[in-house]
């Protein structure tokens, strides 16, 4: 311990610097692992927290075919009394606006109150003039008015509401305002969602979700003395045709799967950052070794042995991680809110309505983030500090004439990046593992060490290109610059390996981005054809159905300026324990006017026209890589009528969302589910009209009420664009994140070189080096890093978005992305990168420049 | 105008609470073409009194006219400029630059005064040769033996021509054959290229060689012998 003080921490407060450097770069890292974990937990937590307490008692639900049942089977369905209670149920959400001007998502539950008090626990606040809470029958009376709705306490001091308030809530296409007329206390299912809960009578609630006829499903609680695997079982087979018993969890669990792959590639990322912090431990270990070889050569002299040196150098990797891990524990919390709100955005879009506070920072993440860090802070440290532990006690009585011999190629540096290399193509094409990529990122993780390995390589072989050039073409600056960093491979090879591994992630990534984008611009150009497409203005998602209500379907259909309407309805159904989005157009105005782009049958168009009216399904690529579903292939789907087999006529190409879509034509589609308001419309204008005139003049013929998404051709898809260009956001905040804790490493690397190097720049500065000289030179030494870098990086980044295309996005997604090379950005890149190392060698540059020359080196 | 004039000059450094006085009241004129042997014990500032005839370091007292003009006057980029030009050093242990070649390390004080590598080069290459090094312009100083070494070093500080060339022990470390022939180079260098010399060594068998042997002591210089041209003045003040 004694040793460790006085050998290790007085030279780490003698180099705060690099220090805090690398405590930084760890803690960063750490905090990005945990803030992407927290954000994660939050969407996938936050929904099953508000399942589980508005399910209340209820342990088994009974649920038809993807959008409910028709309410008249509710009368078969009174021999369910003999297993419990149960109580029919309308769940929806509705965008409430408050008099302060904000807005709110509400989850809003229509019940029969008398029915329902036994399954969950509503309490209303007392109010002034009684003492007492409400009777069921005086609760059955706040809720017998059509425009009534209970809010919780919580919500509606925030928003400064009372019993008798008004409030507007957008549903679908329309606004209504309806009358609080109780509010809840904060138990049961109102502490769901912090407050964001109403409650409406069931009738009022059909009607106000455009679902008149219809419950979404029927909770059932089980007598006590009913276990819940015999019920389950009992009542399954018992059940008609059409319906089926769950448990509440399962939606739960459902969204968990929905959410694993968007998860896991988040997950992957944010530990990117991490992998790059423990290179700047390895980096900062090894520079600690290597400049103090003399000193370990003089402790093995005086007897101190092997693992005791080794044990110093760990102990002070595990320092440094250490401090990093706590640094990172706090900065992760703060950073989490920030990781959150770039991923809300896609989750509500695409998924579900995500929380808005991220999860808090709880035992579990602190034990990982040591259980993590340390670990491999420590293994990161272990081949320098067994270097260390080889050093010969003769080293101390070296002539000290800073002759050192030359950097020869060892044989792992040859051969590794090969065998690395070799190994991330076995990995490519292996299969992926219960849907996750992990072989994918195995193999990717392969090129990250061949990079690694290699760069010894690359930089011996740069060192001599440029000691040629340098030589002839440049300055004396550039060719010390050289020479130096020549002389200093072993010294400056982590800190590159680490600079060019993130930025090979760098370019990795904006390729596929790049080339996914390009995709998805040339499906939007070739599939949205249609003049307006109309859509409510509270948006459906997997869990939250928003239709258009007949009404305005016929206003626009009828509309002089309309040649022709595609309306799309659908809505989700449980296909194989996933959510699939089950929808249905007109084929016959689709295949006339509009263009799908079909991966299968060569033919898709007359597949499709085969299709009409027929018991056949056209299927998106995502569901049918995902369900393994060919064309000709059967898909059994429950209907209204009781399951149906339905063959796969064509599988297109479909990029908005990876969920997974099975359409029917309209025709099959209402005979096996009826009369369903759509979700959108395409509207095809007749010849020669133009579209932003005729979008205006539609709407002008609406009912003011109404609230509608109209959007034109073009401004749908700048829009799809938009969205796009949003999911991918977090993706680069995690990479921006990772290339400066790399260029810290380069930065630290620098001021450590000049440290070392006191004695070299002395006799520069001797041999008349103008401190503007020396400057001039550190500055180009950080450039000539940064160039080696990103040439590396550029190199690397190519096979690994290879792989991202090919590999991981087709086996996380399944969809197919065509590859596209963006130049022009990689060029920028390439300039900004190469600012930015040069930027960070002006520190180092300056500490060079006031070295005196005054010393016998 | 002697090449080298000291007056008074003294040095100290502060090292921690007390002051390290190195060098004290030295006056030394150097005239053009001599060659000096500094001597004294480790220790005695021999160094130290170089490192301030050759611009590396501001006296705490006292003045140095070199060629005329008062090393303390000039700012650190002007010193830095006139170590660049006029001063050449000679290091006991060689401190050639292990990342540079033979070649590249003579010619690094002409580089970074700005001529064109070319030139520098060339004339780097040429001296080389007639220190006999030709075949070793392209080796690292690792791939160098010691007396090597040392005659790159030499090289290099005369390669840009200085008035005034400072050797500090410069037989040091290498063996009786290699120091000879040091020496002996030096010698050479000061006849024909007409280089003053001011030699810091402990060594009364190489201090033999100087025109003049300073003798110092605790940082003063205690005698000054005349050896071998007992006519020429001493210059001292």
């Amino acid at each position: 311990m004694d040793l460790f003080r006085t050998f290790i921490l007085r030279r780490l407060r003698q180099e705060k610097l690099r220090a805090l450097a690398t405590v930084l770069g760890v803690a960063l890292g750490i905090a990005v692992v945990l803030a992407v974990r927290m954000a994660n937990q939050s969407s996938v937590r936050s929904f099953e927290t508000a399942l589980e307490m508005v399910a209340g008692k209820t342990s088994l639900e009974i649920v038809g075919s993807g959008q409910g049942l028709r309410e008249e089977r509710l009368l078969e369905l009174g021999w369910l009394e003999q297993f419990g209670q149960i109580s029919p149920v309308i769940e929806g959400e509705a965008r409430a606006s408050f008099p302060s001007g904000e807005r709110e998502w509400l989850k809003i539950l229509g019940v029969d109150i008398l029915r329902d008090e036994t399954l969950r626990d509503y309490r209303l606040v007392r109010l002034a003039d009684r003492q007492q809470s409400p009777t069921p029958r005086e609760f059955l009376e706040l809720l017998s008015d059509p425009g009534a709705i209970v809010l919780t306490q919580k919500l509606a001091r925030r928003y400064g509401l009372d019993p008798g308030s008004g409030l507007d809530l957008d549903i679908g296409d329309r606004r209504e305002t309806l009358t609080v007329r109780g509010l809840l206390l904060d138990r049961g299912p109102a502490r769901a969602l912090n407050g964001t809960f109403a409650l409406m009578d069931i009738a009022a609630a059909q009607w106000f979700f455009g679902r008149l006829g219809r419950i979404d499903r029927v909770d059932l609680r089980l007598k006590p003395e009913i276990s819940i695997d015999r019920a389950e079982a009992a009542i399954a087979a018992r059940l008609p045709e059409g319906l089926g018993v769950q448990r509440p969890s399962r939606r739960g669990r459902q969204v968990e799967k929905m959410l694993e792959s968007f998860h896991f590639n988040l997950t992957a990322l944010s530990h990117i950052a991490l992998l790059v912090g423990l290179f700047l431990i390895y980096n900062t270990v090894s520079l600690s070794v290597i400049t103090r070889r003399r000193e370990v050569g003089i402790l093995r002299a005086v007897g101190v042995s092997r693992r005791q040196v080794a044990g110093l150098f760990l102990a002070e990797a595990g320092l440094l991680a250490a401090m990093g891990c706590a640094l990172g524990i706090l900065l992760g919390g703060w950073l989490a809110r920030g990781a959150l709100t770039l991923t809300g955005s896609t989750l509500d879009r695409l998924y579900i309505r995500s929380a808005a506070e991220p999860v808090s920072l709880g035992p579990e993440h602190l034990v990982l983030a040591f259980a993590v860090g340390i670990p491999l802070a420590l293994l990161a440290a272990l081949v320098p500090a067994l270097e260390a532990s080889r050093v010969p006690p003769t080293e101390a009585v070296r002539d000290a004439d800073r002759v050192e011999s030359r950097f020869r190629l060892s044989w792992r540096q040859r051969w590794l990046p090969a065998i690395l290399s070799a190994l991330a193509v076995g990995f490519a094409c292996l299969d992926s593992v219960d849907g996750l990529p992990l072989f994918g990122y195995a193999a990717c993780l392969s090129i990250v060490f061949a990079v690694a390995f290699l760069v010894p390589v690359v930089l011996h072989v740069s060192g001599r290109v440029g000691s040629r050039l340098t030589r002839r073409w440049t300055g004396v600056e550039a060719l010390l610059a050289n020479a130096n960093l020549s002389g200093s491979i072993p010294r400056i090879s982590i800190s590159v390996a680490a600079l060019a591994v993130s930025l090979s992630m760098v370019t990795a990534i904006t390729i596929m981005v790049g080339s996914f984008r390009e995709t998805v611009q040339y499906w939007v150009e070739q599939t949205l054809r249609a003049d307006l497409f109309v859509a409510p203005a509270t948006r459906s998602n997997v869990y939250s159905e928003s239709t258009l209500s007949p009404e305005l379907v016929r206003l626009i259909s009828t509309s002089s300026r309309v040649a022709a309407v595609d309306p799309f309805t659908g809505f989700n159904i449980d296909y194989q324990g996933r959510r699939v989005l089950l929808g249905s157009g007109d084929f016959e105005v689709h295949l006339s006017h509009s263009g799908l782009l079909f991966k299968a049958p060569r033919q898709g168009e007359s597949a499709m026209r085969a299709a009409i009216g027929e018991d056949a399904a056209v299927v998106s690529e995502s569901f049918a890589l995902r369900h393994r579903k060919a064309v000709g292939d059967r898909l059994v789907i429950t209907t209204d009528q009781g399951q149906r087999a339905f063959r796969v006529a064509a599988v297109y190409y479909d990029y908005s969302s990876d969920q997974g879509v099975v359409v029917l034509d309209r025709s099959t589609f209402r005979k096996y589910y009826g009369d369903r308001p759509p979700r959108s419309l395409a509207v095809y204008l007749k010849e020669g009209l133009d579209p932003e005139r005729a979008r205006s003049e539609i709407l002008a013929g609406l009912p003011p009420e109404s609230r509608l998404f109209v959007h034109t051709n073009a401004s749908l898809k700048t829009e799809v664009l938009r969205i796009f260009d949003n999911t991918f956001t977090i993706t680069y905040a995690l990479e921006v994140i990772a290339v400066a804790v790399a260029i810290l490493g380069v930065a630290t690397t620098l001021v450590t070189l000049i440290l070392d190097r006191k004695p070299e720049l002395a006799l520069l500065r001797w041999a008349g080096a103008e401190q503007r000289q020396i400057r001039k030179m550190v500055v180009i030494e950080a450039a000539l890093l940064g160039a080696v870098s990103q040439g590396l990086g550029v190199v690397a980044g190519i096979l690994l978005s290879l792989i991202l295309v090919f590999v991981i996005n087709v086996q996380s997604f399944n969809w197919t992305i065509q590859f596209h090379l963006p130049a022009g950005f990689l060029l920028q890149s390439s300039l900004l990168i190469l600012l930015a190392t040069a930027l960070s060698g002006i520190y180092p540059a300056y500490r060079a420049g006031r070295m005196p020359p005054a010393q016998e080196a | 105008m002697p090449v080298l004039n000291a007056e008074a000059v003294g040095k100290t450094y502060t090292q921690g609470e007390a002051p390290v006085v190195a060098v004290r009241e030295v006056n030394l004129t150097l005239e053009k073409g001599e060659f000096v042997a500094l001597t004294g014990p480790s220790g005695c500032g021999k160094s130290t009194l170089l490192h301030l005839c050759g611009g590396m370091d501001y006296p705490t007292r006292g003045r140095i006219w070199l060629d005329g003009t008062d090393l303390g006057s000039l700012d650190e980029g002007r010193l830095t400029r006139v170590r660049r030009r006029q001063i050449g050093f000679v290091f006991q242990s060689f401190n050639l630059l292990p990342t540079l070649t033979a070649l590249e390390n003579t010619a690094l004080p002409l580089m970074l005064d700005g001529v064109s590598p070319d030139v520098a080069r060339r004339k780097a290459a040429g001296l080389l040769e007639r220190l006999g090094l030709l075949h070793r312009l392209g080796h690292y100083p690792q791939q160098l033996s010691g007396g090597e070494m040392q005659r790159v070093g030499i090289a290099r500080a005369v390669c840009h021509d200085p008035l005034l060339l400072l050797a500090d022990e410069p037989t040091g470390n290498l063996d009786s054959a290699n120091g000879a022939d040091v020496l002996e180079l030096l010698q050479e260098l000061n006849r024909s290229l007409g280089v003053t010399v001011l030699l810091a060594t402990h060594s009364a068998e190489m201090a033999a060689a100087g025109q003049r042997v300073l003798q110092m002591v605790d940082g003063r210089i205690e005698s000054r012998r005349p050896v071998s041209r007992p006519d020429l003045d001493d210059g001292m003040g």
